[in-house]
């Protein structure tokens, strides 16, 4: 019996994290938060997180740069890029699998990360096979 | 040439003649007095002949005594002889005096000599006649003795006829010569009356015919001239019609003498009909706002003897009733003594660019807003967000106290979403009338609208606000400026920048009232000398495609507004040393900012 997914949530608003967190604690997963960029690092690193979900617009290091760190440590994990800005640099919405707007409601982002989780397993589900 | 060559030409064909015919006169003159004296010397010679006839005659009467007395003896026949004795010798004398006084030397030493020998001879009969009556009487009828006597006598009067000879030859030669004198004096004259006709009529001509060049060369150039000035007449009137300004000129008494086409046009007065009326009837001026007439220009011009310019607002009625906004000029025109002769007045229609200025005022509002979106859009979509979320969480939780708490939460996020549309919305929404604003409240809710910009830049925000700053105004323009001011702030700090915002009130100085002084400075890299002349013109940005290049321009125009000012110069202060705003803004606003007649203007 496989676990549910651990999934690394990361804003810088702490009431809309919280609340996120309930969201997707309600659907099943388990949920890691940190409302910076440097400490969701620290987690990522520390954690078997299997996917991402992750603020583009934070103090410090914004969620652009987060990206590309992660990418640079492991690659195989999903990145699900979550902004209220609809202007987002073409190269983070490149390094990134999805993203989501704020105010697209709870539905969009769940089907994202459902999908995001499944092609995950899929993939080293594949990698088990070979 | 000039009046003064003419006036010579003039005087010397006046002067010349008389010159030239008072010469001939006294030449005309000389000569009649040369036939006068050649007259006076025949004349002479006729009397001298006269005297010589006479002496003859007185010596004949004495020979003839003498003859008588030797014939018979008889003294009586004496009496002639003895008469005949003193006359003479008078005759002698005179005729010797009338010849010595003869200038001819030559001449006059012949006839003395002449008149001496016929005297001497004279004397030889004269002393022959005293030995005759001498002697006895009965001897006198000597043959010998009268042969002796005849002798003497023919002697006497062959040198008298010598003397009468020669004075009637010099007589001839008088004569001749003074005809001679008459004919030549006669040609001469007429010779020089012919000459000098002549030379006067050539020399007339002459100078005739140069003043009459003159004169036809001075008719040329005043023809020139005529033209010349017509045609620069022509030239000012073309300019003048075809300016594109209105221009209308006035005498002194502020009555129409002259409009162009365009001033016509806007007046809506043809030239014809505004002719002679008073400006205020054709150049009807009111206050765009107040609506009260306008001082008249030439009245204005007339007190201050200067160029002026009209108050802003200043609105034109025209004939059939259109208002036009108008921008315009009145300016005293002087004559060649520095007398004010008229006024004219220059003006145009600015209706069109007020309304371009309005339009970019207003693109400039909806620019600030753009360069907010991100901030808004993340300050509405992350309560949206979690509202959302909230309400996924509501549908499907039993628990009450859960419920409660949900609700209570999305309640915080709506708060927060209306506050932040609301001072959004504050940008815009404006009061007819100035209202009290706190400078800190104003700058604090601008700041909540760049709250997540400045987060997510990194920028720390020192406040140093110093309560209370109140001022009088619109608070959504000042908002706009506040916005601008501190979103170029934001930009030039750039990540991890600083930015200190100080707000004052201050105390009324010599050249301002009280108020609130607002600064902005920030750890950019200041401002470019550049860039510094050019800060608050229309479409100057630093920014290239990301700036309207409007932002300061119209905050200036809102400062202006206000009764304040904006000014932008380069921090010197320690640790900040980018650009620093200074905003300044009255605590009493001037009684109505919008409202208020410019006259402060003239």
């Amino acid at each position: 019996v496989t676990a549910s997914p651990l999934i690394l949530c990361i804003d810088d608003e702490a009431l809309g994290l919280k609340i996120r967190k309930a969201v997707l604690e309600k659907e099943g997963y388990r949920v890691l938060t940190a409302t910076d960029g440097s400490s969701g690092l620290t987690l990522f690193k520390d954690e078997p997180v299997e996917g991402v979900i992750l603020d583009y617009y934070m103090p410090g290091l914004d969620g652009g740069q987060v990206a590309v760190a992660m990418r640079m440590q492991r690659p195989e994990v999903p990145i699900l890029l979550l902004s209220a800005y609809v202007n987002l640099p073409a190269e983070v919405v490149k390094l990134v699998d999805f993203t989501v707007l704020k105010g697209e409601g709870p539905g969009e982002l769940l089907i994202k990360v459902r999908r995001m989780l499944s092609e995950r397993r899929r993939e080293t589900g594949n990698e088990g096979f070979s | 040439v000039n009046l003064r060559d003419f006036n010579r030409v003039l005087r010397e064909t006046l002067i010349l003649p008389i010159i030239l015919l008072l010469a001939v006169a006294g030449f005309a003159a000389w000569q009649i007095q040369q036939s006068a004296d050649a007259l006076k010397a025949i004349n002479r010679s006729n009397a001298l002949l006269a005297d010589i006839n006479e002496l003859q005659k007185l010596i004949v009467d004495q020979e003839t005594g003498l003859r008588g007395y030797q014939l018979t003896g008889d003294p009586a026949m004496l009496a002639p002889f003895r008469a005949a004795a003193v006359p003479v010798n008078k005759h002698f004398d005179h005729l010797h005096q009338v010849i010595a006084a003869r200038t001819n030397s030559s001449q006059t030493a012949d006839a003395l000599q002449q008149l001496a020998t016929a005297r001497d001879r004279y004397q030889l009969w004269l002393g022959f006649a005293m030995g005759v009556l001498n002697k006895d009487p009965a001897a006198l009828n000597n043959p010998r003795m009268n042969q002796r006597g005849k002798e003497l006598m023919d002697n006497v009067r062959a040198s008298i006829d010598e003397l009468v000879n020669s004075e009637t030859r010099l007589r001839q030669t008088r004569s001749a010569s003074a005809l001679a004198l008459e004919r030549r004096a006669f040609v001469t004259l007429v010779a020089a009356a012919l000459i000098v006709g002549v030379l006067l009529g050539l020399f007339t001509i002459n100078r005739l015919r140069k003043v009459s060049r003159a004169y036809d060369r001075a008719l040329e150039e005043l023809n020139q001239q005529a033209e010349e000035i017509s045609e620069r007449r022509q030239w000012f009137e073309t300019t003048l019609a075809s300016i594109g300004d209105a221009v209308i000129a006035c005498d002194t008494e502020g009555k129409v003498q002259f409009m162009n086409a365009v001033a016509q046009e806007l007046t809506g007065w043809p030239l014809r009909d505004a002719l002679g009326r008073e400006l205020i009837e054709v150049f009807r001026i009111i206050h765009e706002e107040t609506r009260e007439p306008v001082e008249n220009p030439v009245d204005k011009v007339r007190r201050l003897q200067a160029v002026t310019g009209l108050a802003n607002h200043t609105v034109l009625i025209s004939r059939d009733g259109t208002e036009l906004v108008i921008d315009d000029s009145a300016a005293p025109i002087r004559d060649a003594d520095g007398e004010m002769d008229g006024v004219v007045l220059v003006f145009r229609d600015v209706s069109e660019s007020r309304r371009t200025e309005a339009a970019l005022i207003s693109s400039e509002k909806l620019a600030v807003a753009g360069r907010l979106t991100a901030s808004i859009a993340h300050e509405i979509h992350n309560p949206l967000d979690s509202i959302a979320n909230l309400l996924f969480l509501l549908e499907g939780e039993s628990d009450r106290a859960k419920r409660a708490e949900y609700l209570q939460l999305a309640q915080q996020e709506l708060d927060r979403t209306m506050q932040i549309t609301r001072t959004l919305l504050s940008l815009y929404r404006e009061p007819k009338a100035p209202v009290p604003v706190d400078m800190k409240e104003l700058a604090e809710g601008v700041l909540l609208l760049l709250e997540r910009r400045l987060i997510q830049q990194g920028i720390d925000v020192e406040r140093q606000f110093r309560e209370p700053a109140i001022v009088e105004g619109f608070p959504a323009e000042l908002r706009q400026v506040f916005t601008n001011v501190l979103l170029n702030a934001v930009e030039a700090a750039g990540k991890g920048g600083r930015i200190r915002i100080r707000i004052e009130p201050v105390a009324a100085q010599e050249l301002r009232g009280a108020g609130a002084v607002v600064e902005v400075w920030d750890s950019g890299p200041g401002i470019s000398e550049s860039a510094r002349p050019k800060l608050f013109q229309p479409f100057f940005t630093t920014k290239g495609e990301n700036g309207t290049g409007l932002g300061l321009w119209v905050s200036n125009g809102i400062m202006q507004k206000h009764g304040g000012y904006i000014s932008i110069s380069n921090s010197r202060d320690g640790d900040l040393r980018g650009a620093c705003v200074s905003l300044y803004i009255p605590a009493q606003a001037m009684a109505g900012a919008s409202t208020r007649p410019a006259q402060h203007v003239a």
